[in-house]
């Protein structure tokens, strides 16, 4: 990745014309360092040919391909038995051979392994069991992401999952749960009411905020696939509450508490003990609160200055700073999970683009640019990519793309989604 | 035999006359009988007989048994006397029974009355109170990411401040709303200012801040949802409703 910046950087010296230029290198630069990789028919045993195709390998495919550090060999391969020399010859760099078996009682193994094409060497082994509930899909995802693993030191996001808030009907908007790929929807909150602003510990607890009672109230689980309880206000009413975020640790929640004067404060909610911290300073809108991974400082949007602009300040409160310069109205920040870019949102021209700031070079990337509106960043578990939503065909969709703005996936075709967070499945 | 001319006679007259003349009745036989006598002039009242069917006063022995004519008559006297006591006392009864009826009655309506007119007063305060709330309550707006009371709205917190005098048990939510542009989050704090900023403009205008609440929906419940500005005109708003 900072390759790809210093290569940015680099065009954007050189090339002071539009950015759409920029980008085109760019994306010739990232693909160029991509594995090229190569693979077999997988061998099956007790299980039909064409729900393999579809169910598997053709998920298999897709995922490799999104990886952004592998791209799949699909045309002139040679006869699956031939030589790995015949696989190099024609641009494979890894060979994957993968064999899959049914077992008496339903339950799925598979041997998976890759072959180094030039060193003739085994790169990659490892045998997946599964019980028979497991889709197929998911063992194509797991693959995926131990492949990733094995080549850039980080597991790959195949099998990670988005949570994101969806309008059910006028009035009603509910938690729901999808897998990157767009498969295995699942609704997470049944509270028919405004329900806003999901947030994932770590650990996968859920919290969110519900008006269910009216007034907005923070709820979430105090356990792992525990039950959804009210958080805060512990009693009475709280004013405006929104945004919470849980610590990169998941014992507190940083989250924001609007007052009857109009100001709305960035506060942390100790889980263990109930108590509730006002860090910012009762100075107009404080609002979208987002940890750095060690969970010492955050990041946040501010109108103390007038249009809304990125702040940062460490957790106890001191040490504020703005962070972003240009643009007259920048917000929705959040950090990378690795702590070094902050994603934004800036308007411009009345629609609304996507931006990294990265903080080791105190400069602002722009990641999508067009005439829809791009929204609401949220970072990939291993920070290649971006969730966001769109207008761009209709009403706030859910997209992904990666840091050069060109890859550009649909995730669903789901309507007036918002609010995407994005975690680990497994 | 010559006696026999002479007995047979006066066996005969002897006989007659012991038959003919009964001993006197004693007091007690006296006072049976007149009572029996009054039982049957009771029974006869009751049967319905006029006081002139008194059989003892047609009997042949009429002369010698008064008492039991006036027991008879006594009975029946007694009798009649007795239902017209009872017929005059259902009667007053009844008299009295009607009259608290009607009493009643008056006083029912009387109370329906009160009641229909209490609640038409009610129904007509409630129609009053709908209609000046209706009147009253109408939706300000505001300029783009901004939360100041526009000049055109003042008219209408005026409004809203008369009706909270005018009826001082009205509570109202007051809710901010922002349109599609900006952030879910920023646009929910934004929300909660254009609502902290009808609040204090209400207050300025001497109605106590207790009786409202606040709530900020930012820009998730929009009125319309087409990308243009006089859509998003409308959906930068703030709403009244009563509590």
């Amino acid at each position: 990745m900072p390759h790809f910046f210093f290569r940015t950087i680099l065009c954007a010296l050189m090339v002071t014309g539009l950015w759409a230029q920029q980008t085109e290198v760019v994306l010739t630069a990232t693909s160029s360092a991509k594995l090229v990789l190569a693979m077999t028919s997988p061998k099956v045993t007790g299980l039909d040919e064409a729900t393999i195709a579809q169910e598997f390998t053709a998920v298999l495919k897709r995922d490799l391909d999104e990886t952004g550090v592998i791209a799949m060999l699909q045309e002139r391969l040679p006869a699956d038995s031939a030589p790995a020399k015949a696989w190099k010859e024609v641009g494979a760099q890894w060979l994957l051979s993968i064999r899959l078996t049914k077992g008496a009682n339903g339950d799925l193994q598979m041997e998976a392994s890759a072959l180094d094409t030039a060193a003739e060497k085994s790169v990659f082994t490892r045998t997946y069991n599964a019980n028979k509930i497991v889709p197929l899909r998911y063992l194509a995802h797991y693959l995926a992401d131990d492949l990733v693993g094995r080549l850039t030191g980080e597991k790959g996001v195949a099998s990670s999952r988005i949570v994101f808030v969806r309008q059910t009907s006028p009035g009603v908007k509910e938690i729901f749960q999808v897998d990157r790929d767009g498969a295995g929807l699942i609704q997470l909150t049944r509270h028919g009411s405004l329900t806003l602003s999901p947030t994932v510990a770590s650990d996968g607890r859920l919290a969110y905020v519900t008006y269910k009672g009216g007034a907005p109230e923070i709820w979430g689980q105090h356990r792992k696939d525990g039950p959804h309880e009210r958080f805060y206000p512990t009693g009475g009413s709280g004013g405006m509450l929104s945004s919470p975020v849980w610590s990169p640790d998941g014992k507190r929640l940083a989250f924001v508490q609007g007052d009857r004067r109009g100001n709305s404060d960035i506060m942390t909610l100790d889980l263990a003990s109930g108590r509730a911290r006002r860090l910012t300073d009762g100075n107009g809108i404080n609002t979208e609160p987002t940890w750095n991974p060690n969970g010492n400082q955050l990041a946040f949007t501010s109108d103390r200055e007038g249009g809304p602009q990125v702040y940062l300040m460490q957790e106890d409160g001191s040490n504020l700073r703005r962070l972003t310069g240009e643009g007259l109205y920048n917000a929705s920040p959040t950090w990378s999970p690795n702590g070094a870019m902050v994603a934004y949102v800036s308007r411009f021209e009345g629609k609304f683009d996507l931006f990294i700031y990265k903080l080791g070079e105190g400069k602002a990337y722009q990641i999508t640019t067009g005439v829809s509106t791009s929204e609401s960043p949220a970072w990939s578990p291993d920070e290649r990519r971006l969730v966001f939503t769109s207008n761009r065909f209709g009403s706030s969709q859910l997209f992904t793309t990666d840091l050069s703005g060109r890859q550009i996936v649909r995730l669903t075709e789901l309507s007036s989604c918002q609010s995407p967070r994005w975690i680990r499945g497994r | 035999m010559r006696y026999g001319i002479y007995i047979v006679p006066a066996a005969i007259v002897l006989t007659l006359g012991s038959l003919a003349c009964k001993p006197p009745k004693t007091a007690e036989e006296i006072k049976a009988e007149t009572q029996a006598a009054f039982n049957e002039g009771v029974q006869a009242f009751k049967d319905g007989k006029a006081r002139a069917t008194n059989p003892y006063v047609t009997a042949k022995d009429a002369k010698e048994i008064p008492h039991k004519i006036q027991g008879w008559n006594d009975g029946w006297d007694k009798a009649a006397a007795d239902k017209a006591a009872a017929d005059k006392a259902a009667a007053d009864a009844k008299t009295a029974a009607d009259a608290k009826a009607a009493a009643d009655k008056l006083a029912a309506e009387k109370a329906a009355a009160e009641e229909a007119a209490r609640k038409a007063a009610e129904a007509e305060k409630a129609a009053a109170f709908r209609k000046a709330a209706e009147a009253a309550l109408k939706t300000i707006h505001f300029d783009y990411d901004k939360s100041e009371i526009k000049e055109s709205d003042r008219a209408i917190l005026q409004g809203i401040a008369d009706f909270m005098k005018a009826f001082p048990a009205a509570k109202l939510e007051i809710e901010g709303h922002c349109d599609e542009r900006g952030t879910n989050e920023y646009n929910l704090a934004l929300g909660n200012k254009r609502a902290a900023a009808a609040l204090a403009y209400l207050k300025t205008l001497g109605v106590d801040e207790a009786r409202f609440t606040t709530i900020s929906y930012g820009k998730e419940k929009p009125l319309c949802t087409e990308a243009k500005e006089a859509c998003w005109g409308q959906n930068r708003r703030g709403e009244f409703k009563l509590k």
